[in-house]
This record gives C-alpha cells, sequence and structure tokens, in this order.
C-alpha cells in the first residue's frame, strides 16, 4: 500500500509540474506580452515599462520559470496586479464558498442517486422495467442541458416567480440560514448532472453484482430483499460509485463557475472570470493552477481510496 | 512484394465498409436511435441553412417599435431589448454552434487518430512523450482549460475552436492509443506480420480502419460536447463577442431580462438542447449498428 500510495505520488508531482509548466508558458505565448494584453491602449511607452519591470517580464524567460516555482512552493502568490491585493487573501474568502458549494453538491447527489439508482437496478432485475427506463431517458437529457440554462430556467421558477430563493444578496455567515437558502439553488443546479450520471453508474453496478453467486447465498440464507440490497449488493457496488465521484469532481468544478456567475456567488469561478476581464494573468495563472492542483489531488484520493476498497487493484 | 501476399491476410470487421453497407442496406435509417436523431437534427439543419432567405427580420437588424415581444407567429421567439428577432438570432447562433461542433470533431478525430496510432503502435520513447502531455492536459478539468485558454487566446471563433480542440484531442489520444493496443495482440496483425507486411501497412490497412468506428461515435459526442462548452465559453463572456450571435450569449443578453422577457434567455436553450439530444442519439445509433452486442 505504502508503495503504491509513494508510486502514485510521485506520478502526481510530475503532473502537477507539468501543470505549471503548461500554464507558465502558455501564458508567454500571448501576442505582444503580458503587460500590453493588461494595458491595452492605455499605457505607453515609459508606464508599460513599468509595468514590465514590476511583472518581472524583462528578466530571461527561465529565471521567470524558477521564481514561478519558488513563489508557487513557498505559497507567495503574489498580488492582483490591478488593484494591488494579495491574491492569497482573495483565495481566503473565495475557496471556502466553492468548496461548500461543491461538497454540499457532491453529499446532495450521493444521498439522492444512490437509493434512485439501486431502487431502478432492484426493479430491472425483477423484470419491471419502466423505473430504469425512465430514470436512463431521464438522465440522459439532464445530462446534455447547458447548466447555465438550466440555472437561468431554475432561477425564473423558484427565485423570480415563486420566490422560494432569493436570487442576490450578500453571503452573511453569522447567518447559515440565509447562507444555505442562497446557495441553495446553485446547489441544484450542480446536483442536477451529478445525480443523472451517479443514479445510472449506481444502477449498473448493483445491477451486476445483483446477479452473482454471493447475493443468490444472501437470499437463500433467507435474509430480507432489503438486507441483501444494501448489507451485499450495494456494498459491493460501492467501488465504481466512489471512482465516478471522484472523476466527476473535475466537470463539478467547471460547473461552480458558471453557477458563481449566475447566482453572483464570490467564489473562485467569479475571481476566475473577473482576473480574464481585467486581464490579470497573475491572478488567472494561479487560480488555473489552483483548479488543476485540486482535481488532481481529488484524482490522487480516489485512487487511494480505490485501492483501500479493493485490494486486489492494479496499475 | 510483401505486399502481394497481402489480400489473403484475414481482415476482421472493417469497419469503415460496415458504416458503409448499413447505410447502403437501409439499416441506418430504419434504426429508431437514428430516426429520433434525424427528426431532431434534420428541420434545424434545413432551417439554418435556409435562414438567410427565410421571410424574417436579419440576426443583427433592430427594430425599436418591437422590443421585448412576447413570441408571435411574427417573431416566433419574441423579439429583445433592441427589438432584434430572437428567432432569427437563434438560427444564426446554430450555424456558428454546429462550425463549432464539426471544426472541433475533425481536429480531435484527426490529430487523436495520428498521435494515438503512434503511441500505441510504437509504444516506448515516443508512447512515454505524447502520454506524459496528453496526461497534464487530463489534469486540467477540460471546461476549465477551455477557459484558461481562451483567456490567453482571446475572443472569437478560432480562438474558441481552438481551445475546446486543444481539451478535447488528448481524451482522442488516448482512446485510440487504447484501441490500438488491443488491436495490436490480435490473431490478424500477427498473421499481417507473418507474411512481412510493412508497419505502414499494418498501420493503414489493418488497424486504422478497426479503430475508426469508436472514434467516429466518440466524435459525435465531442461536437454535442464541443457546442455545449461553446455555449458556457459565450454565456460567460469569454467565447463568440456581440453583436455577433451566438447560443451562448443570446442567453447571456437575455439574463437581465429574465423577469420582463423569459423568452430570451430560455428559448435558445431548447435548441442547444435539442441539438445536443440529437447529437447522442446519432452517436447511440451508430453503435448500435456497428456492434449489435452492446445494445
Amino acid at each position: 500500500m505504502a508503495e503504491y500510495a509513494a508510486k502514485k505520488l510521485a506520478q502526481m508531482l510530475i503532473t502537477v509540474l507539468g501543470v505549471i509548466t503548461l500554464v507558465f508558458f502558455t501564458l508567454r505565448l500571448i501576442p505582444g506580452d503580458a503587460a500590453s494584453a493588461m494595458a491595452g491602449d492605455t499605457l505607453s511607452g515609459e508606464a508599460l515599462q513599468v509595468l514590465r519591470d514590476q511583472m518581472g517580464l524583462d528578466e530571461p524567460l527561465i529565471s521567470q520559470y524558477l521564481g514561478f516555482l519558488r513563489d508557487l512552493a513557498m505559497i507567495d502568490l503574489g498580488e492582483t496586479i490591478t488593484t494591488r491585493i494579495p491574491i492569497a487573501d482573495l483565495l481566503l474568502r473565495a475557496l471556502p464558498i466553492t468548496l461548500s458549494i461543491a461538497m454540499a453538491t457532491i453529499v446532495l447527489s450521493i444521498v439522492i442517486s444512490i437509493p434512485l439508482g439501486t431502487l431502478a437496478a432492484f426493479m430491472a432485475h425483477k423484470g419491471r422495467n419502466w423505473l430504469d427506463n425512465g430514470l436512463t431517458g431521464a438522465a440522459m437529457i439532464i445530462d446534455l442541458m447547458p447548466s447555465f440554462w438550466t440555472a437561468l430556467v431554475l432561477l425564473l421558477i423558484f427565485s423570480l416567480g415563486l420566490g422560494w430563493f432569493p436570487a442576490s444578496g450578500q453571503l452573511n455567515w453569522n447567518n447559515p440560514g440565509s447562507v444555505a437558502l442562497r446557495l441553495a439553488l446553485p446547489v441544484i443546479v450542480l446536483s442536477l448532472s451529478q445525480v443523472a450520471t451517479l443514479a445510472r453508474i449506481t444502477r449498473t453496478a448493483v445491477l451486476e453484482v445483483l446477479n452473482e453467486d454471493y447475493v443468490r447465498t444472501a437470499r437463500s440464507m433467507g435474509w430480507s430483499e432489503m438486507r441483501v440490497l444494501f448489507r451485499h449488493a450495494l456494498k459491493n457496488a460501492a467501488l465504481p460509485i466512489a471512482t465516478v465521484v471522484g472523476l466527476s469532481f473535475g466537470n463539478l468544478l467547471g460547473g461552480t463557475v458558471i453557477v458563481e456567475f449566475i447566482f453572483t456567488i464570490p467564489g473562485v469561478g467569479n475571481l476566475l472570470i473577473a482576473g480574464i476581464n481585467s486581464r490579470d494573468y497573475q491572478l488567472v495563472q494561479t487560480l488555473i493552477v489552483l483548479y488543476a492542483l485540486l482535481f488532481v489531488v481529488i484524482n490522487f484520493t480516489t485512487d487511494l481510496i480505490y485501492k483501500t476498497l479493493d485490494p486486489r487493484v492494479q496499475f | 512484394m510483401a505486399d502481394l501476399s497481402l489480400p489473403a491476410t484475414p481482415t476482421r470487421k472493417p469497419s469503415l465498409l460496415a458504416v458503409g453497407s448499413a447505410i447502403a442496406r437501409h439499416r441506418f435509417l430504419s434504426h429508431p436511435k437514428v430516426r429520433l436523431a434525424l427528426v431532431l437534427l434534420v428541420p434545424i439543419l434545413l432551417l439554418t441553412i435556409f435562414a438567410p432567405v427565410l421571410p424574417m427580420q436579419k440576426p443583427l437588424e433592430t427594430n425599436l417599435r418591437a422590443m421585448m415581444q412576447f413570441p408571435s407567429i411574427e417573431h416566433v421567439f419574441g423579439t429583445d431589448k433592441m427589438g432584434r428577432d430572437i428567432f432569427s438570432r437563434t438560427l444564426a447562433g446554430v450555424q456558428i454552434s454546429l462550425l463549432v461542433g464539426f471544426s472541433v470533431a475533425a481536429i480531435a478525430l484527426v490529430f487523436g487518430m495520428v498521435l494515438g496510432t503512434l503511441a500505441g503502435f510504437y509504444g516506448g520513447m515516443i508512447d512515454r512523450a505524447i502520454m506524459t502531455v496528453v496526461d497534464i492536459f487530463l489534469a486540467f478539468p477540460s471546461l476549465l482549460l477551455a477557459i484558461g485558454l481562451v483567456s490567453v487566446m482571446g475572443t472569437g471563433i478560432v480562438p474558441v475552436i481552438l481551445a475546446i480542440s486543444l481539451a478535447d484531442v488528448p481524451r482522442f489520444i488516448r482512446l485510440q492509443r487504447s484501441q490500438v493496443l488491443s488491436l495490436r495482440s490480435r490473431a490478424f496483425i500477427d498473421a499481417a506480420r507473418t507474411v512481412d507486411a510493412s508497419q505502414y501497412w499494418l498501420m493503414t490497412r489493418h488497424i486504422v480502419p478497426n479503430t475508426l468506428a469508436a472514434m467516429l461515435v466518440a466524435a459525435s459526442i465531442a461536437a454535442a460536447n464541443a457546442i455545449l462548452v461553446e455555449a458556457s465559453l459565450s454565456f460567460l463572456g469569454l467565447g463568440i463577442m456581440p453583436p455577433q450571435p451566438s447560443l451562448g450569449n443570446i442567453v447571456r443578453d437575455g439574463q437581465t431580462y429574465l423577469e420582463q422577457a423569459w423568452w430570451i434567455s430560455t428559448l435558445p436553450g431548447v435548441v442547444i438542447l435539442l441539438i445536443a439530444v440529437g447529437l447522442h442519439f446519432l452517436s447511440d445509433g451508430v453503435r448500435e449498428l456497428l456492434d449489435p452486442r452492446s445494445r
């Protein structure tokens, strides 16, 4: 196990280094340079040169790269170029919000999709396919709905129409109830597509296990259907389900950018959009690296969980 | 010289031929999923092609006497703040969507086939070099990679196509490589090798044709996905910029007027969904036709 973890960790570090290198050099491909792209037509001559100095763009590429690596390693994220706010401070405020949305989405979608998928598998196993067919069809369509459109439709119905959820306003953490209401719709929007994927995977995994010998044995011992289903079948189907939860995290991160934008939630996604719009490349490169890091770390954790749940797995 | 003996080589499951013969035998058109896909896609395609000659307002034409009008016979999807016809704008947006979808699918297909085949067939250093880069790209969630790339390359249709393709190509390389790896050890390849077939011949005659079916299925899913990503980018203000209409930026425009004019944002979204569902059924149908076991 330790050897496996070390190998995976080494792989992960190589990927992370690759990610950082890729981001760094891609940003240097901007026509002209980052300083003139940032300034647009507003600066010229000396002012532009000052900006270039500040950004360290006149140093040799390799020392810029090493400096970038050193700063990241020491978690010195620098300041935003336009507003001179330490990026770490911005992240400290934005990251918990985005992570809350992501975690709430994962929990909600697991709570809904596992019973739903298990039930669909159970009914299909008994030869009653309507729930199964309905679920498969609905899951496909939900999966293909653009999330920004779903978000707007739900906003239209539940916020503007029925007035159940506030559509805007500050997040006041002293009042958890109001925060929950404010974040409810974004979480529901993101959960929809997660549930669509997860319920389908759960259904397939459980259906496969239901045909196994040990499930038949459990039945023949006279256990109740519920016990067979949840104790024996679902437990053994947990592996593919856990993997898909891990893998879908990347889509979820992309989704948070869109819902934060629509529901004007001050998370990392909105920070990214603001950074791109103000051409603040320092901020953008830090955030992109952060997103990739989050994703890689989650994948690494998923691999370890997988290995713990099923020691037979060889890579 | 060796080539002379090759017609005797057993070739199993020539997939491209299967596609051709399936169409020829009308199996393609009678498959229920393909039919459903065509019912969804053909009208949208026809409307998009004939949009310029249809009797309706041009996409960019404003009409200040008909602002924010509810959908009617004259304006099927209603009008926006500047009195522009949403239906006409939607069709212009579909044109962009289809262009993006097909370009991305084609780019991903070509690069995925070439690089994936090289990696899978030769193995060793080539494989390691290609797959290291692929793994780095796969470390980014795809929408975020596209967002990051357009932030560097700028807005507009070409950067959007390139950004989405760059996010998709690694996935295609991976798929192609895994197909090539499993084909490489099959008996008919060994048979071809025993008669001294050249590597080029093996790749182009035996390996690539057998991987095409799965790649085409993946390509049609990639097209649907690219349409969704383009719409998302344009919605975020990072893709196709107004006044040039795209499904994403029409929805974005309407967001401000959601309460007064819900149709501006919602109806173009329905069209995106219909296209995505259509492409999905198409890929499902093609897959089932080529491999009846997967049903």
